[in-house]
Parts: C-alpha cells; structure tokens; sequence
C-alpha cells in the first residue's frame, strides 16, 4: 500500500489513531476524501510498504435450507377427500397464540365479514380428514356460492349451530327451545344436499309438529323436495319407495307402525334426524328400538331437554347416536365429559342478548277456606290408605293421590272454588285491556274445560289433546290474527312443542307439570326468537300443599344437570323419580330407599 | 409452471407464510376452485434462519426466505399449477422472480406495500412495481369469481391447517 501525503495528512496520520485500523497485523490508514482532495500531487510522498500477514478467513456456507413439505388434494366437491400424498406429520410443536392474535389484529383492520368455519369433530382422525373440513369454505361462503337465499338472517350463534351439526355422523344439538333447533337443522340438511354429501333424509317428530316442520322447510329451504309420510298403509308404502325425493318426514308413530318397511335392507337414508329426541330416552321403548333399527350413515338428535329426568335419559338418546358410548356406570362429570363433543347446547342468556327478557312471577297463594277443608280431607284420607296399603304400595297409588290434591289446587270439586282462578281473571283483564296476548298453560283438559267456561268474557281458544289435529293450524292462526281471540287455553302435551307464538308476551301455567324442562318447553313458544317485548310468566303456586313440597323436590335436584352440562345454564331439567314421589308424603318406597330431599 | 395468460381459471393459489417466535416459518398454500372449495394444500415444516443468515442476508432475508424458498417450494409440489398466486405476506412476492406466473398481494387494512396496486371487490391488491403488467393479469384471471369473493378468508383457513397439522403431529 503506497500513498502520497502530506506533511499535515502526516502529523495527521499520526495523531489520529482512531482512523486508523489494526487487524491481524495489516495496519490500514483510512483519509478523508476532503483529505484527499486536498493533497497537492506535487508534494513528496512517503510509501510504507506493510508486511504481509497471515490472514484468517472464516468462510460460512450460506446454502439454501432444507425443510419437509406435506401436500393434501382433495376432491372437489364437498367433504370427501382422497390422501394422495399421506406423510406423517413431523413433530414439532407450536403455540399459534401469537400467530392468532396478529392475525386477530389484521384482521380487524381489514374488512369486517361474518365467518363461520366448519370444525372437525373429534372422532375424526386422519389428518387429511380433518384438514379437508377445516379447509372448506365459511359457511357464509358457502352460502353465497350456491346463492341460498334465507328469509331472515340467521344469528352468529346459528351459524355455529350449523356449522357443528354440519361434520358430524353423530350429533345432540340442545339448544334452548325457541333458538331456532329447526332452522339450523333445516339450513345444515340443505348444505350437505347442496354440497352432494347426503341424498336422503328421514326426519322423525312428534305427530303435532310434521305440519310445523314442513312449514319450516318451505320457508327456509324451498327448493327442497320433501313427502310426508301419512294416510294408509298402501299410501305409505308407497311413499317410502319414492326416489327422487330427498327428504321424508314421519311422525314417531308412523314410524313404529311401518318399522317392517323401515328395516328392510333397500331402506337406507344418509342421514336420520330425531326432533324432540328425548321420545327415545328409554332404551327398552319399542320407538327407541325401531328408529335404533334404520339402516343410516349420519344420526342427529334434536331437544331443548337432553336429560329431563337422569342421565338414563342421555344415555338413551346416545343408544341411537354412538350405542355404547355411554354407560350407567359413568358418573356424571365423566358422562358430561364423553358426551361434550356431540353435544352442542346454548341457552338465551349466553348467546341471546337482545331477545326481550323472560319476568317470572311467582303467584304463592292461599287456598281458599273450601279448598283447603277439601284439600285437608283428601289428603288425610289418602296418606291414610297409602299407609294401610303398606308394602302393596305402588307408585299408581301416589300418584293417583299428587293428582287428585293438585286438582283440588286448582278447583275445589265440591264448590267450584280457586284462588288460582280469582287471580287469574285478574291478571287476563289488565292483559286483555293493554291489546296483549296470553297463553294458559294446564295439565289437564278438565281444567282447561272449566276454564274455557268461565273465562267466556275472554272468548279463549283452546288447543289440546280432544282438539282435531286438521283445526289446530286454523286455532294457532285465528289466535295470532284476531284481536277478538286474546286467550288460547293449552295443555302441556300438545302445546309444549313446537309452536310459535312469540306474539304472545304473557304465560300463566296454572298448573304446575312434574318436570321444569316441560314448562320450559310451553314457556318458550312465547319466548323466542322473534318476541316483540318481555315475556311475563306467572307461576301459580297453592302454599301449603303438595305444589309446594314438589317444587322444593325439584329444586334440590338441579346440580346434578349442572354437573353434566358444566354449570353453564341457571334452569335444570328434572323430574321426580318414584322414591321422590312416595318422599311427597313422607313415605317410604317399598322399592327403594327414602330420598332425604322428602 | 407455465405461463398463465389466456388461461381460464380453474383454481386460485392462496400463499402464506406464518412467522412464530420460537419455531420459526411456516408456509402454506392453498388451492381453491372458482367455488372457495379446495383441491390442494401444502404447507411446510418449520424454517427457521440461522444467525449467519439473518446477518448475512439483512433486508433481504424476508423475501428470500418467504418467496425463493417456501413459495418455490410449495408451488413445485402442485399437482395442477394455479394461473394466479394471491398472498397476505409481501415477502412472499419475491417467488414471482422464480415462477411464470402473476402474483399479487391482498391488503389487510392499510396498504404498507408500495407496488402498483389495483382493486378487486373492495380488496386492495399489488404487484411488484417491476411486474406492474401482472395487473391486468391478475384481474383478467380473477374475474371468474364474484366481485364479493373474500379474498382474505382463504388465509384463515391456511393458518388453521397449518395449526391443526402441528397439533396432530405433535399428538402422533
């Protein structure tokens, strides 16, 4: 290295150690360019030459890394997908959390849309599989793409509903009633139709709900051909035979009659949906046993009440969904545990903010003096023969006494008599008179038939069990249209299901049914989707008798629902077991042990 | 690859690359027909730069690691090569030097990429300023789809693959 420098760059060379370099060994000057601008070429120029060092290099090999791949196809149609290329996957670990909060981030600087993602449910176990679930489209795509149309929007929550229902071979959706079980049913049957995953559907329902149920289909999917299964034997033969049609809809009792039919090998549906499934919660009923029998691919369960009375009552629906999946022997946190992945269940607290609030009113009233005396008599008078009867006991015999008190509860037979009605004529003319609506809900046509009697100011409607199934649409529909018809007067089992009356804003359960998830049922026709304002429920409750002692009984058994459906929900569903009804009168059941809740 | 103009679109290629902290990248690609269903995923194993590299590389690092790398990577392993790659990442543009076909990122929120950038629906997408004729390119191929189609959802569906393949693995 030879340069040419002044006398200044000299000196400056020397006093400016931190320009310059010492590495191994090579001394390196660095100038200036003002420096060397500056250097008059005509100046004597001093040449160091350095001594060559030795030099060390460090070389890195910068090749291009390597890394693994695994590819997946998938056909192009729906779920089915084909493993070209299965690898196993490597075993690296990863927590997505950061990676997910960033893209939460972007995401909500970028455009807001509605997606709802279809998951893999856990019995599915081949990647491949489960990717080519994640990977579809949302379900909002996927509606855009097949141009579905829905005559209102669904809610977020539905959407999951559907997507839940949507994979799975096996499914509980258990909604609270009156969040749409039906329409999310209805838009994830119509989904897998589209998409070429199911070509036929057996829906199966109570008999006062086929109507509904069609009804239901033609609002929300009515480019989808359905039959009904009905009329005489020759009829349904030959309905069942049908081919082009996708969807059939048959009542539980059409059902058990044409089971020969439904059992023959050429009778297969993809998918089989059970509404209102607790009918097949005993396991040793011939419906249990029929609907168990249809040859399928997919079975889902529908009900607002997956355990009204035990977990027998889960068990019994999972005997058509995954038979064996769960046993008596489980207890019940684990029972909640098996069951969590087919089961889907929400209630209107958590995911309904905006439906109008559900008012409870507790009418606790006295009997009056004659129903008491009457009340007093019958009662003393039946503890008396349960007592003599002694071991020969049976639960008939109680029974017979709960309902004769809790008949006594609502009229005294002897004079006609009722706290319960004198309230109730005064609660219906401050309803009557603000133009709402109110349902009254009985256990008991009798009552009702009294009811309907007396209440003739009212001009009340009635819908029960003597009322012919072909007037009761016309009854539902005079009710919501005329202003004329404020009253409908209901029994529990015809019109605890199904209905939607959601113009009505006040329930009166006059009676009280055995169950709480019963009541629930025939208090959500009014409180749904679709309520206009608060649903006022009063609950008549005589003091003093044998309503109060049963409704403590059921309050002391809400836990157990609790522990298997995680303490999610404020209402249980359970009923009374025999122990607990001979516990009413402080007996003891001569088939089991005294419940300490008596 | 072939060159994809004139094509018609079967398939649209959506590419992404997720950066974690402690395992490093993982890249994904999916491929979708003109109805959001797919017909192939690819998604890499964990990459992760040396300390050489991250020196070595500087600024360059990002594109060389998100575009010759894991996108040349995962697009040689298609079955049916896309007309048109669309991303979230604008590293990933770079594999546009190493393939013959269009490229195009899709804007989350504000735009930070400076290429030329056009709209599809209300999405913002561009293209490397070097390749601004992938603009009509990338249109003329996206037209088959509807103007609605979200074009950033896809992404969503690339992230939870990958994850649900980790998981899997790491239960295997």
């Amino acid at each position: 290295m030879s340069q040419m420098l002044s006398t200044a760059e000299a000196w400056s060379w020397q006093d400016a150690p931190a320009n310059a370099e010492q590495a191994g060994g090579l001394r390196v000057a660095s100038l200036s360019p003002a420096a060397l601008a500056g250097a008059n070429s005509d100046l004597a120029v001093e040449s160091t030459h350095f001594a060559s060092a030795a030099v060390g290099v460090a070389s890195f090999a910068l090749r291009a890394p390597k890394f693994k791949t695994q590819s997946f196809l998938f056909a192009e149609s729906g779920c089915g997908a084909t493993a070209l290329l299965p690898r196993a996957a490597h075993g690296a670990t990863i927590d997505f959390a950061a990676a997910a909060r960033e893209m939460a981030r972007a995401n909500a600087e970028g455009p807001a849309r509605p997606c709802t993602r279809i998951k893999p449910p856990g019995d599915v176990i081949k990647l491949q599989d489960r990717l080519s679930y994640i990977l579809q489209p949302s379900l909002e795509s996927l509606i855009t793409s097949d141009a579905l149309s829905f005559p209102f929007q669904p809610f977020p929550y539905q959407f999951e509903g559907v997507a839940f229902l949507y994979p799975r071979m096996s499914a509980v959706l258990a909604d609270e009633m009156g969040l749409g079980k039906t329409m999310q049913a209805i838009t994830a049957v119509r989904l897998l139709l589209h998409s070429g995953d199911i070509r036929s559907v057996l829906l199966i329902c109570p008999k006062p709900l086929v109507t509904n149920w069609q009804r239901e289909f033609t609002q929300w999917a009515p480019e989808i051909p359905l039959a009904i299964i009905e009329g005489d034997q020759a009829k349904r033969g030959w309905q069942w035979q049908l081919r082009d049609v996708p969807l059939r809809i048959a009542n539980y009792e059409v059902v058990n009659r044409d089971r020969d039919v439904l059992t023959i090998p050429d009778v297969r549906f993809d998918l089989v949906i059970l509404d209102e499934a607790q009918r097949i919660k005993n396991r040793a009923s011939t419906t249990s046993q029929v609907v168990r029998s249809i040859d399928r691919s997919r079975s889902w369960a529908l009900t607002g009440t997956p355990v009204e009375n035990s977990p027998e009552d889960l068990i019994g629906i999972f005997e058509f969904l995954a038979p064996g999946h769960l046993h008596s022997t489980m207890k019940p946190r684990r029972l909640g545990q098996a069951a969590g992945d087919y089961i889907l269940r929400r209630t209107k607290d958590k995911v309904l903010k905006e439906l109008p609030p559900k008012l409870f009113r507790d009418a606790e009233l006295e009997l009056s003096p004659e129903q008491r005396h009457s009340y007093q008599l019958a009662e003393c008078e039946g503890v008396l023969r349960l007592t003599e009867l002694g071991e020969s006991a049976t639960i008939q015999h109680v029974f017979e006494l709960v309902l004769r008190l809790k008949q006594i509860c609502n009229f005294d037979p002897a004079t006609g008599e009722s706290a319960k009605y004198e309230r109730l004529v005064a609660d219906l003319e401050e309803v009557v008179a603000s133009g709402r609506k109110a349902i009254i809900f009985s256990q008991w046509v009798q009552t009702l038939q009294i009811l309907r009697e007396r209440l003739g100011d009212f001009h009340p409607l009635e819908y029960h069990g003597q009322i012919a199934s072909s007037r009761r649409d016309a009854v539902i529909q005079e009710f919501k249209e005329s202003p004329e018809r404020p009253v409908i007067l209901m029994s529990y089992g015809a019109g605890g299901v199904g209905l939607n009356l959601q113009f009505a804003e006040y329930v009166f359960l006059f009676d009280r049914w055995w169950n709480p998830a019963v009541e629930d049922q025939a208090i959500n026709r009014a409180h749904r989707i679709g309520a206009a304002g608060p649903v006022t429920v009063t609950r008549f409750l005589s003091l003093q008798t044998i309503e109060q002692r049963i409704h403590q009984v059921l309050e002391e058994k809400r836990e157990l629902f609790d522990t298997i459906f995680s303490g999610a929900e404020p209402h249980r569903h359970l009923g009374l077991t025999q122990q607990e009804i001979f516990g009413l009168f402080q007996l003891r059941c001569p088939h089991g042990p005294l419940p300490a809740a008596a | 690859m072939g060159a994809a103009s004139g094509k018609l679109v079967s398939t649209v290629g959506f590419l992404s690359v997720i950066e974690h902290e402690n395992f490093g990248l993982f890249g994904g690609l999916l491929l979708l027909n003109a109805a959001g269903r797919p017909v192939e995923f690819h998604c890499t194993a964990p990459l992760k730069p040396s300390r050489a590299q991250q020196i070595f590389y500087g600024p360059t690092l990002e594109p060389y690691l998100y575009g010759e790398q894991i996108g040349v990577s995962l697009l040689n392993k298609v079955q049916s090569a896309p007309p048109v790659v669309l991303t979230d990442v604008a590293g990933v543009l770079a594999v546009r030097d190493f393939v013959d076909l269009p490229v195009a990122l899709v804007a989350r929120g504000q735009l930070a990429h400076r290429g030329t950038r056009f709209q599809f629906g209300e999405h913002e997408l561009s293209v490397e300023t070097t390749r601004f004729e992938d603009q009509a390119l990338v249109l003329s191929l996206l037209r088959v789809l509807p103007e609605s189609f979200d074009l950033l959802e896809p992404f969503g569906r690339i992230h939870d693959a990958i994850q649900e393949a980790q998981r899997v693995g790491r239960a295997a």
